[in-house]
């Protein structure tokens, strides 16, 4: 988009990685879009030459049509004060990738968390125990296979309740909006 | 000099000396019984342990401004030594364990306080894959407080209402814990697995606390004898049966 | 009597042994456990444990409709709810274009202001009671009862208020409502030289809390240190100067930091934000009154709002440091994907792991407290 805004020393690390789409979302917010394996450099950059010393927080998203996973890594610099989301995707099958531990610590407790809610493996990662599932023995509960909803109904007891003022609501056509 | 010191006494008279007869003891466990709950309504200890969100509101229950120590109701930080299991919220299927662990670490007469909707019926997490249900399913309640969270008023007025119900001896859902423990297995190794166990001797404080019915033992507890036998003291026959 | 199969526990030949803190402990902020290894009273292993108070939220967000996470998101954090519906009401205006209207972006920092001054209230009792001053304790409570009076005066609940939605906030302030709020700023601030006298000045807290649980500004950098944290550090970083959301740009306050980053200057950096928000609070209520207009854009019917395809990540500065949600749409009636970066999902894990390594027993419930670890938005 509009190269003039970006600051000359983003546009330059930009310039560096290849394949790099990158669009300006609002004020201070940059969505850049790249090869997975063109990631650790893009980090390693804006860290070395912008001043991207903080990790802000690592997203996974689940896209099961695309049968791939998406991760963000969202980068703040207190320097040039935009933030960087770097959106990368990955195959769900094997569902591994690089960790970034070594540039950013922070790193180590995103990436143990998306581990065990998306089952996203990440190499070099100094942790990958689990830390908040330790007693979960169902599959990653963030997957968008995994129905919540479905699970409670099997494992939980309901009582059934139905007052009468229900009854009468969802007679005439209201309830409760599912 | 004419008083008079007794030396010796009939032994028939003096009521510390003698055995009392069935009826005169049940009578007299009653009236001792009865003092006891009376204080015990009027010195509880709450275990402090917060389990979910109701618990921001315990601070201002407890300090100054609504003060249930006025009540008599004050925290305390061992299970051996409270009187009151507080829940105050949703409880994770992971602090459930630890709930129930130190629910038996108690020592009776025990109360179990529901706070918050999450206890009754799951509340806002009611389609939460890590959040129980119903709370009653796994531990006897003796009181809920409904609300989201109940305000200081609602928690003070339920803890009023536990002091009456305690005093006049109808907060007695420990009881059932020890009569029916079959049931409340059976739902903990619903949700917990068949290898599920504690450290607690249940069914042997069933025993000595007389509360020992048909329903303590049961086809779970045969469970928990194959997976732990250590924790459990089965009578002779019993096992016998549950071995053929 | 031993059971049949008791076996004799190994003892390792060292003195070291493990202790479980937590999670029913009263040393420990709410549901959380530190696997903790010990020779003698000296920390040489030590290992959080979390998990206690997940309930999903991520997950049960995906299941719901846009509007009816507005319920949801407070109880992510509980001391400090209000910048959990803020954030999430940014997340969701930046994807759907929404303009708030500036009256509610005024009430909004208002509220914000308002609870961080109850978070530092309440946590800074918490600092007090590991070193047995319990009247800190009893006075920042009772002070923080004030603000949540003024809370239900204003939103009808004392703790979760659901008050911010996306696109503004519920309801327009009550009438006396601004008055009300600055006799209590009056009251407070008054009471700070008492609160000097009991604690910030005590002699005995100085003991205790002077050189214990160092960050330095490296560390605090690298390991993704942030909020008050951060500043006791000497670096004057704030989510509302460097990337000012509602009015922030229009107002005039300092960022007070200290240079040791002990749990001292972490202390004293909360103490300092309470005045500072209060210097806030004076100009909102000299502002608010001047700013007509609607408290809250128009929204379609909610009940089938589709937001449009997209995602935004939304960051404020909480009472407890740098909170962010990304949130995801794909055109639907509920969010595709919501993740939430809790401020202490770094402070209670990592780095209070790395400033308890060494350090002494006594001292883990003095550096939680003075970090201001949270729990629950750290298991979520
Ligand atoms: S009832 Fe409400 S306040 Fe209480 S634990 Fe549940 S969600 Fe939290």
């Amino acid at each position: 988009m509009s190269n003039q805004q970006l600051p000359e020393i983003l546009a330059a690390v930009f310039r560096e990685i290849p394949n790099l789409v990158f669009t300006e979302q609002t004020a201070r917010r940059l969505r850049v879009e790249l090869r997975p394996d063109t990631l650790p450099a893009l980090l390693e950059l804006l860290k070395g030459r912008a001043g991207y010393l903080h990790l802000s927080a690592i997203s996974c998203v689940d896209w099961p049509e695309l049968d791939e996973f998406e991760l963000v890594y969202h980068l703040w610099s207190y320097e040039v004060k935009t933030l960087v989301s770097a959106h990368i995707y990955i195959p769900k099958n094997p569902g591994r990738y690089v960790s970034v531990y070594d540039i950013f610590t922070p790193a180590a407790f995103f990436e143990r968390d998306i581990h065990e809610m998306f089952g996203v493996y990440f190499e070099g990662s100094p942790d990958m125990e689990r830390f908040i599932l330790t007693e979960w023995t169902g599959p990653p509960p963030m997957l968008k296979s995994f129905s919540s909803l479905g699970y409670v109904e099997e494992t939980f007891k309901w009582e059934q309740y139905s007052p009468d003022w229900l009854k009468e609501i969802q007679a005439n056509g209201g309830g409760i909006v599912e | 000099m004419t008083t008079n010191i007794p030396i010796t006494s009939d032994p028939n008279t003096d009521i510390a000396c003698r055995t009392p007869d069935m009826q005169e003891r049940s009578l007299l466990r009653k009236v001792i019984d009865r003092i006891a709950d009376r204080c015990r309504s009027r010195s509880l200890f709450i275990l402090h342990y917060c389990t979910g969100c109701g618990a921001i509101e315990l601070p201002p229950t407890i300090t100054s401004r609504f003060d249930s120590e006025r009540l008599g109701i004050q925290p305390m930080v061992t299970p051996r030594q409270a009187d009151i299991l507080l829940i105050t919220g949703y409880l994770s299927v992971k602090t459930l364990k630890r709930v129930i662990l130190t629910y038996e670490q108690m020592s009776a007469p025990k109360y179990v306080v529901g706070m918050g909707s999450c206890t009754i019926n799951g509340g806002m997490y009611w389609h939460s894959y890590a959040t129980i249900k119903r709370l009653q399913e796994y531990l006897p309640v003796d009181m809920y407080m409904a609300g989201c969270m109940p305000r200081p008023e609602a928690i003070q007025q339920g803890f009023l209402q536990l002091i009456d119900n305690i005093d006049k001896g109808k907060a007695i859902a420990w009881q059932d814990y020890y009569q029916q423990y079959d049931k409340y297995l059976a739902n903990q190794q619903a949700l917990f697995g068949p290898d599920w166990h504690t450290p607690t001797d249940v069914i042997a404080e069933a025993r000595h606390y007389e509360l020992f019915t048909e329903k303590t033992t049961g086809e779970h507890t045969a469970l928990l004898a194959k997976y732990a036998s250590k924790y459990v003291t089965l009578q002779h026959e019993e096992h016998e049966e549950i071995v053929k | 009597m031993r059971p049949e199969n008791y076996q004799p526990v190994e003892h390792p030949a060292s003195q070291e042994y493990e202790l479980y803190f937590g999670p029913n402990h009263p040393g420990i902020e709410g549901n959380y456990a530190l696997k903790v290894r010990l020779t003698g009273d000296e920390i040489v292993g030590i290992r959080a444990d979390g998990g206690y108070l997940h309930r999903g939220f991520e997950k049960i967000m995906e299941d719901r409709l846009w509007i009816q996470n507005v319920a949801l998101v407070p109880r992510i954090c509980v001391p400090d709810p209000p910048p959990m519906e803020e954030t999430y009401a940014r997340a969701v205006e930046m994807i759907g274009g929404l303009e708030v209207p500036e009256r509610a972006k005024w009430i909004r920092a208002m509220i914000l202001e308002m609870s961080r001054i109850c978070g530092h209230l309440f946590i800074l009792g918490g600092t007090a009671a590991p070193i047995g001053q319990y009247s800190n304790m009893f006075w920042g409570v009772a002070d923080r009862d004030y603000f949540l009076d003024l809370f239900e005066a204003l939103t009808g609940a004392r703790v979760y208020h659901m008050f911010i939605t996306p696109g503004g906030v519920r309801r327009d302030i009550p009438d006396g409502f601004l008055d009300k709020l600055s006799h209590i700023l009056d009251y407070l601030e008054a009471r700070l030289p008492e609160y000097d006298d009991l604690f910030f000045n005590n002699p005995v807290f100085h003991k205790r809390a002077e050189g214990i649980g160092i960050i330095t500004q490296e560390q605090a950098l690298a390991w993704g240190v942030t909020g008050p944290n951060l500043r006791a550090c000497g670096l004057a970083l704030d989510v509302r100067r460097d990337d000012p959301y509602l009015i922030y740009d229009k107002l005039e306050f300092d960022i007070p930091t200290e240079t040791s980053g002990d749990v001292l200057a972490r202390t004293m950096v909360r103490r300092s934000e309470i005045i500072e928000s209060i210097k806030i609070l004076r100009q909102i209520i000299q502002h608010l009154p001047q700013i007509k207009g609607p408290i809250r854009c128009n929204l379609p019917n909610p009940l089938a709002w589709n937001l449009p395809e997209g995602d935004a990540y939304a960051r404020t500065e909480a009472q407890k440091g740098e909170l962010a949600f990304y949130a995801v749409s794909t055109g639907g009636a509920k969010p595709w994907r919501v993740h939430v970066r809790g401020p202490s999902s770094m402070h209670a894990v990592q780095v209070l792991e790395k400033l308890c390594l060494g350090g002494r027993i006594e001292d883990i419930a003095l550096i939680m407290f003075s970090l201001d670890a949270c729990p629950p938005e750290v298991d979520r």
